[in-house]
């Protein structure tokens, strides 16, 4: 399983530029893009669109959104390969998420598709 | 900012709306437009993000079925336009000319790879774009998702009449062409083969399976039903074999290669159903090359090969196993033919010269079974992988054969003679136990093993008695192997043989210390050996004669001292086996003569006799009381052989009742011990052979009725059928017993009262 973890993380590793709506831009693994299938298809360089070439994700959303949506991009990479009995600590996330927000990133990641 | 939002009461704020900003129809007319780029391969040149939104939107407001309707109509535009300006021109132009059309099939089956990259290229990335419609609008209408209708769009636009025809005849042309040896572009048949194994029809059958491979048997089954009559008519059965082996294989590569995984055991039936099946019996049997020809010039590999194809197929066996066997027959029956050839023409020639010549014949057909067996053994490991089954034919062939020659017995009896004899030419201890170990697995072929038993016994009994086996190891050898093969049963009497002779030579030692104790020694020494009668072969009737005094003398001495040990046993004196040293006044000088028993009772009557005297046939016939044959016998030893001691006259080969014979003062050798071998009739003549017949047959009968009463003893009660069964059955490893014999001797068990027939008439009981 390690290894194949170190080959995946080759291509994993480099880095891709999310931007939203407002300006914001974040840099993140291409790994924590593809938990999201939209981004994921976006960075596809068998379907080479645009944003494949320029490997940037315009994200329609204000950057506190955006924010948001990395962060549990992150947090599901991060623990993608948690064994069962590994402790997935989701209440914190969930904590963090402001009530205001929640129906806007509900859309926001219906759209990401994660 | 998150921060802030925490200030005062958290209050969820509704999303922003994403209202229609622009028409639906609008919308569509961008996102049309931008798919059509896509294929024209401009994607990179296009935002995701935007197309991906635009459908997005589509659905979200509920127009999936126009955005679904709309894109699966551009898609079937784009794929009538590929097929417009790809596959069209390829269409084959309808040329005669081979390479043409090859060529051409070529073309089309590129057009066919290109257009399909191209349609699964752009399908790829339509895909991505409307996955939000796949995964809300597709699943809620019931309607496949894109990349499903873009297979089944490019299964009703391009595989259709009359590309769908074109292409099938395409790659139909390419293999034809390879199979005719020609050099085909395998990739280009594989890249449309795959998309031909990718499409499936509404029913989950691939195109493949649908509209190839039926015309592909089809065809292949029609090209070696051709090739099968093609080649049996210009190829010898080597070169046929090797043909077919390398379709198979090319068959197999072709498979393997360019074609489904499934399609090869199909086309390995055609192979087999029509290119080999119908021609196993002709190409096996093909005069001047097939199976016999083969294993006369040795041909291993071309064997090994025609073994490796007949089993793949259910009757290749059986026609491999009746023609080696047919083989083996045929062999045999040469070898037999030719034993018996020389035994009709040789009636004419005298005696002794039909016993010598029946002797060589006998190690010739020995020795020539023996090289027939090492030959097939050779062609059965190397050619035909040590394969069981075939194994038994050959056994069966062996058997059957060897078992026609009704000598087989005493040949091979008479073959084993020959090799344990004394004075073997040039031949080392393992030279003779690897012969003797392979004519035991002749001997094992032989049914009547109790024949050979009968043969052995007294083949071995003379070499016994004349002091002239090779070694007591090797006879001891022998016969551990026929105990190996036999069991123990078999053996017993033989070993009773050897045990006599030891016990004779303690029994020599103390009568010669009884005999030094003794004043009145007899005038010459004896050395007797005592024979338990059961053990020994008896089968000439003893022969008696009239001994001069001092012999009688001799063996009353040593018959009282037996008896005196042994008191109860009864012996008999068997001079006819027995030989005597004696020395002889000649003219010349004197000799050490050995003579056998009888030859020095007949030169005895010379000793004093003149120089020009006479004795006729009848005179020594009356004196010594020898029974004509054996008279006759040795008076030829002595009279027309090497060492003429006596003068016949009228002098010649054969000796006749009315000769008469004198003493040959004359005589002179250089040798001073001078054997004088009796004239051997070691193989039978006719009459001998048929007394030998008679005598087994009556040991058979006892063998058969011991039998069945020991069965009946431990049974009680049987069925007539269980107990020719079982007779049958326990008395196969000496012999094979004739149903009807067995019949015979139970109505004689009847009848001395050991059995008795039920009620039924078909069973019996056994009387105690």
């Amino acid at each position: 399983m390690a290894d194949v973890e170190m080959t995946k993380a080759a291509s994993d590793d480099d880095w891709v530029k999310i931007v939203s709506e407002d300006g914001y831009s974040f840099l993140v693994q291409r790994k924590v893009a593809n938990a999201s299938e939209t981004m994921q298809d976006m960075l596809d360089t068998s379907g080479n669109y645009s944003e494949a070439v320029s490997r940037t994700c315009p994200v329609q959303q204000r950057g506190v959104i955006v924010e948001k949506l990395l962060e549990y991009m992150s947090f599901k990479s991060y623990y993608a390969n948690a064994g069962p009995k590994d402790d997935i600590p989701v209440g914190e996330l969930m904590d963090r998420i402001p009530p205001e927000i929640v129906l806007e990133l509900l859309l926001a990641a219906d759209y990401q598709n994660m | 900012m998150a921060s802030a939002a925490r200030r005062g009461r958290p209050k969820i704020k509704p999303p922003r709306r994403h209202g229609p900003d622009v028409s639906i129809d609008k919308t569509w007319a961008d996102l049309a437009n931008n798919i059509r780029e896509i294929q024209n391969h401009n994607a990179p040149n296009l935002s995701f993000e935007e197309n991906h939104r635009y459908a997005y939107n589509m659905v979200l407001h509920k127009q999936g079925e126009k955005l679904y309707n709309g894109v699966t109509q551009l898609v079937a535009e784009n794929l009538d336009h590929l097929a417009t300006i790809h596959v069209a021109p390829t269409f084959p132009s309808g040329s005669s000319d081979q390479t043409v059309q090859s060529q051409e099939a070529e073309m089309l089956l590129k057009a066919l790879r290109y257009i399909w990259d191209d349609h699964t290229s752009n399908m790829v990335r339509l895909g991505q774009i409307l996955k939000y419609m796949d995964r809300v609008y597709a699943k809620s209408a019931d309607v496949p998702e894109i990349w499903d209708a873009g297979l089944n769009l490019f299964l009703s636009h391009i595989i259709r009449t009359p590309i769908k025809e074109h292409l099938v005849t395409a790659i139909l042309n390419q293999i034809q062409f390879e199979r005719d040896g020609y050099v085909v572009n395998r990739s280009a048949i594989r890249g449309c083969v795959d998309v031909f194994l990718t499409l499936e029809d509404s029913n989950g059958l691939p195109v493949y399976k649908r509209d190839l491979e039926p015309s592909l048997l089809r065809e292949s089954q029609t090209f070696y039903e051709l090739e099968g009559v093609k080649l049996l008519e210009c190829c010898d059965a080597p070169e046929y074999l090797r043909r077919v082996e390398s379709r198979f294989e090319s068959e197999d590569s072709r498979t393997h290669h360019y074609l489904s995984r499934n399609t090869a055991s199909a086309l390995r039936q055609i192979l087999q159903d029509h290119l080999l099946t119908p021609h196993l019996t002709t190409v096996i049997s093909m005069g001047s090359s097939g199976l016999d020809t083969m294993i006369d010039l040795n041909k291993t590999n071309d064997m090994a090969r025609l073994y490796r194809l007949y089993i793949a197929v259910p009757t290749g066996l059986p026609v491999l196993k009746r023609a080696l066997k047919d083989s083996v027959r045929r062999r045999g029956d040469a070898i037999n033919q030719a034993s018996a050839g020389v035994e009709g023409s040789e009636a004419a020639t005298s005696k002794s010269a039909q016993g010598a010549q029946t002797l060589t014949l006998a190690l010739k057909w020995v020795r020539e079974v023996l090289d027939l067996k090492d030959l097939f053994d050779k062609i059965w490991k190397d050619a035909f992988s040590c394969d069981r089954e075939l194994e038994s034919t050959l056994n069966e062939a062996f058997e059957s054969f060897v078992n026609s020659n009704e000598r087989a017995s005493e040949f091979i009896s008479l073959f084993i003679d020959e090799h344990l004899r004394r004075g073997l030419k040039g031949k080392t201890d393992t030279e003779v136990e690897a012969v003797l170990d392979k004519t035991i697995t002749v001997f094992r072929f032989i049914t009547e093993k109790d024949v050979f038993e009968r043969y052995y016994k007294s083949h071995l009994a003379k070499r016994l008695l004349l002091g002239r086996s090779v070694s007591d190891d090797a006879e001891r050898g022998m016969l551990a192997k026929l105990k190996v093969e036999c069991g123990h049963q078999f053996t017993q009497k033989l070993e009773g043989m050897f045990n006599d002779m030891k016990l004779s030579q303690d029994t020599m030692n103390s009568y010669k210390a009884h005999l030094a104790k003794t004043v009145v020694a007899p005038k010459i020494d004896i050395s007797v050996i005592v024979m338990t009668s059961t053990f020994w072969p008896t089968s000439q009737p003893i022969a008696t004669c009239a001994l001069p005094l001092e012999m009688i003398q001799a063996s009353k001495s040593f018959e009282n001292f037996y008896l005196s040990q042994h008191s109860g046993r009864r012996l008999t004196w068997q001079p006819s086996l027995g030989n005597a040293d004696v020395r002889v006044t000649f003219k010349a000088r004197n000799h050490d003569l050995n003579v056998s028993t009888l030859a020095l009772v007949i030169l005895l009557l010379f000793e004093d006799q003149g120089p020009d005297e006479f004795f006729t046939y009848e005179e020594i016939k009356q004196a010594t009381s020898i029974a004509d044959n054996e008279l006759q016998r040795h008076l030829q030893s002595l009279a027309c052989a090497k060492f003429k001691i006596l003068k016949k006259h009228p002098p010649g080969r054969d000796v006749n009742p009315t000769d008469s014979f004198s003493f040959n003062t004359d005589f002179s050798s250089t040798l001073q011990k001078i054997k004088i071998s009796t004239v051997s009739s070691k193989v039978e003549s006719g009459e001998e052979r048929k007394e030998t017949k008679d005598r087994i047959d009556e040991e058979r009968r006892h063998q058969t009725e011991a039998c069945i009463v020991r069965i009946m003893k431990d049974r009680k009660h049987m069925t007539h059928n269980d107990l020719v069964n079982e007779v049958t059955r326990q008395l196969a490893t000496r012999f094979q017993p004739n149903p009807l014999n067995i019949k015979r001797r139970i109505e004689n068990l009847i009848e001395r009262e050991y059995l008795q027939r039920c009620d039924d008439r078909k069973s019996y009981n056994y009387l105690a």
